[in-house]
């Protein structure tokens, strides 16, 4: 395949989980460190379930986004009702009891020497198809009403709660969402790169959304989107200084914050009204 | 598991866990004044390692230097992060979340800064850095460097302790982790403030990066270790520094036993059953006291 078509697949596969994480940390900001783990957990079981089971690519795909959807049942309703630090430690604990399983179970999943011999079976249309989805579905709800609970949790959860929102109800949605999101990224990827190893899906994983929702803006889906494809795209451009680039690139990340907080793209969202009435932008009161 | 292999394993527990609270201090330190989980530290951390790494190897230093070099260097480090990622933030008000962003791309670039300084294979301090490796004890065989990390902890949170409670800067950062701005209302200078907390933090820092060098070895993924402190500083219930370091103290034991009976494959599991289990009885922490969500 085209070296360009390669990474542009990858690039729209990583975008459907940063997706995931735009929903959790960036609308709802909570802070996960545990998505990498769903990403691993939806690449082993599909392709555990088509190389040993002989399953379907659509059926195994459909068993580890339910599997890794009942996890995030699991762990948010111990979790989603104590405070936001917990909730990040807790997430961070999944994720590494799940390579630690990934890892241990050799007979299963090969451990730490990964998982090979996946059919190649993720084919370019699927990906961007499957990424048009994607950003259609967190389009479709950022124009209902959960955008706006997702606001009034993010900015304080008390007065939310106040306001009538069940907030135990619209945290769990979320992180089922944006575990099922991750889940189906790892499941496309791994019947892209045909190979699958725990390291791959470690908490940095999680955090290099996490920094990719920031950089293209919290508030903005457009941001989101740009943000993620500039960034992962980034790595392969520096490509030519293999030992700075991601040192250029923690850089690149450290400005942008330092100087543009709100992100690249602060809230701005691509759609007609917004593109003539571009350079005049109104200024806004950023939400918590 | 007999007497003595149960109380060899209890004092390399207590020899890991007083590394970990060393970390966590540090890392509550911030935690307390930001109010943001530092994982720059981490970074801080491994470049203190190395920095005692070459007084080592290069300048064949003995042990007191280089430990009192990987605290300089954390100092130093610790010092320029904050200039780097946090000041600016924190002079325009910005919101917490930032910081969080910016303290992990911290790590990630003191991590790449080892990886194309030292490259990305494991190194080891020298074997004479210290010089009888064990002392038997009856029946008991005591590994010195556990030990040499025991006693330095206990010798830091003593200092750390006067510092905290007599002196005119530790009250300040006492107040400032009380309430920043009241503090600043008070006449006091933040920025100052700040600064020797960061300080403060990077020498525990500089410390634990280099007890944990001796212990294990080097690599440029050293930092990551930040994750036992962040572990440790939320389950002791942050904002009380005591309960830090007890909880670091307690999952140090907790991890040399697990890895012991259990491998250290599935040790993460059973520590992440643990850590739910806990938060679910005791969502307020270790020590009790928390730092309040206000309405």
């Amino acid at each position: 395949m085209d070296f360009y078509l390669t990474v542009a697949l990858a690039i729209a596969v990583n975008t459907i989980a940063v997706l995931g994480t735009f929903i959790l940390t960036g609308m709802n900001g909570m802070f996960s460190l545990g998505q990498g783990a769903f990403m691993g957990l939806g690449a082993y079981i599909s392709a555990i379930c088509v190389v040993n089971y002989h399953l379907p690519f659509a059926l195994a795909i459909l068993i580890s986004i339910v599997i890794s959807a009942g996890l995030a049942v699991l762990v948010g309703s111990a979790t989603l009702r104590i405070r936001q630090d917990f909730f990040a430690l807790a997430t961070f604990g999944f994720g590494q009891a799940v390579i630690g399983l990934l890892t241990e179970t050799v007979n299963v999943t090969g451990g730490a020497m990964g998982f090979s011999n996946i059919p190649h079976l993720t084919t370019p249309a699927l990906a961007f198809i499957s990424l048009a989805v994607a950003i259609a579905l967190i389009w479709g709800f950022r124009r209902s009403h959960f955008r706006r609970d997702s606001l009034a949790i993010r900015s304080n959860e008390l007065a939310a709660k106040v306001a009538g929102i069940n907030v135990f109800k619209h945290k769990m949605t979320v992180y089922i969402i944006s575990a099922a999101f991750a889940a189906y990224a790892g499941a496309l990827m791994a019947f892209h790169t045909r190979y699958v190893e725990p390291a791959m899906y470690g908490w940095m994983t999680s955090v290099t959304w996490i920094i990719i929702v920031f950089f293209g803006g919290r508030d903005s889906l457009t941001g989101t989107v740009l943000g993620s494809f500039i960034l992962l795209a980034l790595p392969e451009i520096l490509r030519f200084t293999s030992a700075w680039r991601i040192l250029l690139y923690c850089i690149v990340i450290l400005l942008i914050i330092n100087l543009r907080p709100r992100g690249l793209f602060g809230n701005w969202e691509l759609s007609l009204k917004s593109i003539f009435k571009f350079p005049k932008r109104e200024k806004s009161v950023e939400a918590k | 598991m007999d007497f003595t292999v149960f109380l060899q394993q209890l004092i390399n527990g207590l020899s890991l866990g007083a590394i970990y609270a060393l970390i966590a201090v540090g890392y509550a330190m911030i935690y307390n004044i930001l109010k943001f989980s530092n994982f720059s530290h981490g970074g801080v951390l491994g470049i203190s390692a190395y920095a005692g790494y070459i007084a080592a190897t290069k300048f064949n230093l003995s042990l007191i230097p280089v430990i009192l070099v990987g605290m300089l260097t954390g100092a130093i480090v610790a010092v320029l992060v904050e200039i780097i990622a946090f000041r600016w933030i924190r002079i325009k008000h910005r919101q917490m979340v930032y910081y969080f962003v910016t303290s992990v791309t911290m790590l990630m670039l003191l991590e790449q800064i080892l990886i194309i300084l030292f490259g990305s294979s494991f190194v080891s301090y020298p074997y004479t850095l210290v010089k009888v490796r064990i002392i038997h004890l009856g029946s008991v065989t005591i590994s010195v460097t556990y030990m040499l990390a025991l006693v330095a902890a206990i010798i830091a949170f003593g200092a750390l302790i006067y510092v905290l409670k007599k002196t005119k800067i530790g009250i300040a950062i006492r107040a400032a982790s009380d309430d920043f701005i009241a503090t600043s209302l008070m006449g006091i200078n933040v920025n100052s403030v700040v600064v020797a907390a960061f300080i403060v933090s990077g020498l525990l820092g500089g410390l634990s990066g280099v007890l944990y060098g001796i212990s294990a070895s080097l690599s440029p993924q050293i930092g990551q270790v930040v994750v036992k402190g962040f572990i440790a500083s939320v389950l002791g219930g942050l904002g009380n520094l005591t309960g830090v370091a007890i909880s670091a103290v307690v999952l140090g034991v907790i991890e040399v036993f697990l890895i012991s009976s259990i491998g250290s494959g599935l040790s993460p599991v059973v520590i992440f059953l643990l850590m739910v289990f806990f938060l679910l009885i005791r969502p307020q922490g270790f020590s009790g006291l928390n730092a309040e969500d206000k309405a």
